[in-house]
């Protein structure tokens, strides 16, 4: 093909670029992007689902893209979001500070940025985050497990798993339990803190290996409910997988308030779960989106309250545990 | 000796399944067709996606190419020798935590110095011609194929970055360097390291070295080539060009991280042979990875602007690039039949 030719066909593409540009029409329905940095895991999954669901109740329009747990991706994806002119931005970050240069981007072009379940790192990048009070849900729910323990009136060695410490959800969870187990200290003994770094494989090698050099481990919190089943499979193996009220029961508790957590509530083996209220999280993101388009003062942290399932309040809280939802 | 690129249009005439119609053969014939393809699949998709031509959007799509290019521009020199280097992303890996190790405010050696940024770039610079070098070596010196040896090191250095960094990223890095990521600066850098590949390619004796070998070893070795001498350059070229995109995506993102890069591979190879360099060496351009890019960035962006679900977007972006893929097989038979 000849230069002149090339050239033709440039300027001819250019032009027809030109008379497609889109034109702002004004009283269209909002457009909420949304940005997750991964979906593979059930909880967020659930959430992904529930914001859908809130701005679709809402009549505003989603534009939404995942990162596949890659940053740059990530802040492509917001960029691209920020081009289209999207009149608000829901984004559940790779980690703390990689959003900021995106959260400044929004900033740039004036739209409101609403940070799902994990906050960005201080900076003079404006945004409003709603996240899960971790410390304080996972206080409470190993508080009731230790109520549990004390009322069997034996002592108890205890096992957490940690998630990724470098997540600062994970850290709250270890600090809610860390104190709770404290007040504790006559009933409860903690003799195996196994890091996950939020991975499953490594949480089954580490609960085995505890289990092995701690045969007595009979209390056991996970940071994240999608480690159950390495815990149970662990369990499993030792034999020491038993409902609750039977001989050798080990106390169960856990975070999230996944589908399988419910499922092992139902039949009678986990004690206690922390359940994130994932219905109360987007909700008030959309509405945080809404009221700073709007101009509205919006704190910068909004805290989901959450709450704790057991055996005790089963059905009533399951009305507002997303696991119980979805199909396991 | 093969000089320049090859193109297809040098395959052996035969009489055979009836040519292509004039206007439609020659675009098929040219060498930039991937561009046409970009062109016609951007005009297709006009009316569908909303946004796709806006200024903003289209600015997106050049800036999201840089880094991209930039890697994909060296692997395309270690193609062209019939190599292929696996590791360029734990080299970006390991360049990002190296440099953000030096330049760090919170962590780092030379952190709160005015040296810090040129530092921490020369040592991004310097890891990616060192593991360039180590993977040519081990390439010429034990003749193991590249396939294995970068394999082996992309594990190797991926490790090593994040045992650097007991895999967590590092903030805090010197304005001067998150400079470099934003537009004209990293423009400016992606056109230079394009321009010099080009140039080696083109222009250069060790870019016609690098065709001989790719196109056959032991005839270049008996012409007297230094095989040896020229894969290693290749190497470290391809290195150096993984550690400057590790840089314009480390200063875009302000935070040097042991996982940068990670799952880009894909695109990385799958946009340099797209542009038309061959997997099995003697042919390439650095101006068809060019189009390559292009084609690979727009997929991306336009399936982003689309509201399609996420496990969709996976879906048809693998079956684009089949699509292309295909294309290509069709168009060497026609043009070749």
């Amino acid at each position: 093909m000849n230069k002149r030719r090339r050239l033709t066909c440039l300027t001819a593409l250019s032009v027809a670029l030109a008379a497609c540009a889109p034109s702002p029409d004004a009283g269209k329905k909002l457009t909420v992007g949304v940005s997750f940095e991964t979906l593979q895991t059930e909880y967020w999954v659930a959430g992904f689902e529930a914001i859908k669901e809130e701005l679709r109740k809402r009549d505003i329009e989603m534009v939404d893209s995942i990162a596949d747990g890659d940053a740059n991706r990530q802040l492509e994806q917001v960029r691209n979001f920020i081009s289209r002119k999207v009149d608000g931005l829901i984004i559940v970050p790779k980690d703390a500070k990689t959003v900021i240069p995106m959260i400044k981007a929004a900033n740039q072009a004036n739209i409101p940025v609403v940070l799902y379940n994990r906050p960005a790192d201080q900076s003079d990048a404006r945004s409003v985050a709603v996240v899960a009070d971790n410390h304080a849900i996972t206080k409470a729910t190993v508080e009731h497990m230790a109520v549990q323990a004390k009322q069997s009136g034996k002592k108890y060695k205890a096992m957490i798993l940690l998630g990724d410490l470098g997540d600062i959800n994970a850290i709250g969870r270890r600090d809610g339990f860390e104190e709770a187990v404290k007040q504790h200290a006559e009933t409860i003994e903690v003799v195996a803190r196994v890091p996950t770094e939020w991975n499953q494989e490594k949480a089954l090698a580490g609960v085995t290996n505890a289990l092995q050099a701690h045969p007595d481990i009979n209390f056991i919190f996970t940071s994240s409910d999608f480690l159950f089943p390495s815990i149970v499979s662990a369990l499993r193996a030792a034999g020491k997988y038993r409902k609750i009220g039977e001989e050798g029961h080990v106390l169960l508790g856990g975070f999230d308030g996944d589908a399988t957590a419910y499922q092992m509530l139902v039949d009678g083996y986990l004690d206690a779960d922390g359940v994130q209220d994932v219905y109360f999280e987007s909700a008030a993101a959309v509405q945080a989106v809404l009221d700073l388009k709007a101009g509205k003062e919006v704190p910068a942290l909004i805290r989901d309250p959450g709450l704790v399932i057991h055996q005790g309040n089963l059905k009533e809280a399951a009305e507002r545990m997303w696991g119980a939802k979805v199909k396991p | 000796m093969g000089g320049e690129g090859q193109t297809v249009t040098r395959g052996h005439g035969q009489a055979g399944a009836a040519p292509a119609p004039g206007r439609w053969r020659r675009t098929l014939a040219s060498e930039y067709w991937v561009l046409y393809l970009s062109l016609a699949y951007f005009l297709a998709l006009l009316p569908v996606v909303p946004g796709l031509a806006a200024p903003e959007n289209l600015a997106n799509i050049f800036s999201n190419m840089l880094p991209l290019l930039v890697v994909a521009t060296g692997q395309t020199l270690v193609l062209v020798t019939r190599g292929i280097d696996l590791s360029v992303t734990s080299v970006m890996a390991l360049a990002s935590v190296s440099g953000a190790l030096v330049m760090s405010g919170d962590q780092g050696w030379l952190g709160g110095s005015p040296w810090a940024a040129p530092a921490g770039l020369l040592v991004m610079l310097l890891v990616g011609a060192g593991v360039g070098a180590l993977n040519g070596a081990a390439i010429t010196g034990f003749r193991m194929p590249p396939f294995i040896v970068t394999l082996t090191s992309m594990m190797f250095f991926s490790g090593l970055a994040i045992w650097l960094t007991k895999s967590r990223p590092i903030y805090n890095l010197p304005a001067a360097f998150v400079a470099l990521g934003r537009d004209y600066a990293a423009l400016l850098i992606a056109v230079l390291a394009v321009a010099a590949a080009h140039l080696t390619l083109s222009r250069a004796l060790l870019g016609r070295w690098l065709y001989a070998i790719g196109t056959n070893v032991n005839t270049a070795l008996v012409s007297g080539v230094p095989v040896r001498r020229a894969v290693i350059s290749a190497y470290i070229g391809c290195g150096v060009a993984a550690s400057l995109a590790a840089a314009l995506y480390t200063g875009r993102l302000e935070t040097g991280s042991p996982v940068l890069g990670q799952r880009i591979l894909l695109d990385v190879i799958g946009a340099t042979v797209i542009g038309g360099t061959s997997l099995f060496g003697g042919k390439g351009k650095v101006s068809w990875t060019v189009c390559g890019v292009l084609f690979i960035v727009l997929i991306d962006n336009s399936l982003d602007l689309l509201r399609l679900s996420y496990f969709t977007i996976m879906t048809v972006k693998g079956g684009v690039i089949l699509g292309a893929a295909l294309l290509d097989v069709w168009r060497n038979r026609v043009l070749v039949g």
